[in-house]
């Protein structure tokens, strides 16, 4: 039933990761197309301060990366767990990933907060 | 049998090298690989991305020096080959989530020869989405290289 569950989870998160993608490949990569501005004013200093200081987007952001890590570190767990291990193993590659897991949406967490929470520039 | 013995007792495992070939794969076992592999590659871009994006709290010289890096032409083809790999990937997995679901795969017949299997039966909507993934990646990818 746990298994059923993450799996279950894998798939209910793709729709979340296609909308948040493809806004932030719109945002970051595809800027010219869909906002007027070029892809290196996108991506200026300043001016991704002023937009990760707006709410929905930090919201949005945590939102992406939980989806993200979760979709792909299962993904890749699946993978691992496909090798011929021994059931301590298995322990170590669900444990490892995890670890992994909550240390990167740590990291992506407090720069998005650092972020919306930035003084600089006023 | 000793199911308690590790899966290594077999000797018939291919491991890594049947990923690619161990005789007459089919089409989808291949698009398969290749959902595999981008999605091992997207994860492993995802983590360093989260990682270097970090670079942003030691200041607006060092962002701008990371950003003038990723401006570099041999980072515009990396930039690409990420967007075929998230490309390729989504829309491989539209279709698994199509197939996952029932559709395509039209009713169950008798086994006749010579036999109609579900994977020839929805091959059409692979071809088709497999096309729309060439357009997407092809067009996609030129507003990446052509401001």
């Amino acid at each position: 039933m746990r298994e059923t569950r993450l799996w279950s989870l894998h798939i209910l998160v793709i729709p979340i990761l296609a909308i948040l993608l493809g806004m932030h490949f719109a945002l970051m990569h595809y800027s010219p197309v869909f906002y007027g501005t070029s892809v290196e004013e996108a991506r200026e200093f300043g001016t991704m301060i002023e937009r990760g200081r707006n709410v929905a987007q930090f919201l949005l952001y945590i939102l992406f990366l939980a989806a993200g890590l979760y979709h792909g570190l299962y993904g890749l767990r699946g993978i691992l767990r496909e090798l011929p291990l021994t059931p301590a193993l298995v322990k170590v590659v669900d444990t490892g990933v995890l670890l992994l897991g909550l240390a990167i949406f740590a990291l992506g967490t407090y720069v998005t907060w650092w972020t919306f929470s930035a003084k600089i520039g006023g | 049998m000793d199911t308690n013995k590790p899966a290594t007792a077999y000797d018939n495992r291919l491991g890594l090298k049947g990923w690619m070939y161990a005789g007459r794969y089919s089409f989808e076992r291949y698009l398969y690989l290749g959902h595999r592999l981008s999605g091992l590659g997207l994860i492993a871009y995802m983590i360093l991305h989260i990682i270097e994006t970090a670079n942003r709290i030691r200041g607006e010289e060092a962002w701008a020096e990371l950003m003038a890096l990723f401006a570099s032409p041999p980072f515009r083809v990396i930039e690409y080959l990420l967007f075929a790999m998230a490309v390729f990937h989504a829309m491989n997995g539209v279709r698994l989530m199509l197939i996952e679901l029932g559709f395509f795969l039209g009713k169950p017949t008798e086994p006749v020869y010579p036999y109609s299997t579900s994977v020839l039966r929805h091959r059409p909507l692979t071809y088709v989405i497999m096309f729309l993934t060439i357009l997407v990646i092809f067009f996609g990818g030129s507003s990446l290289f052509f401001d």
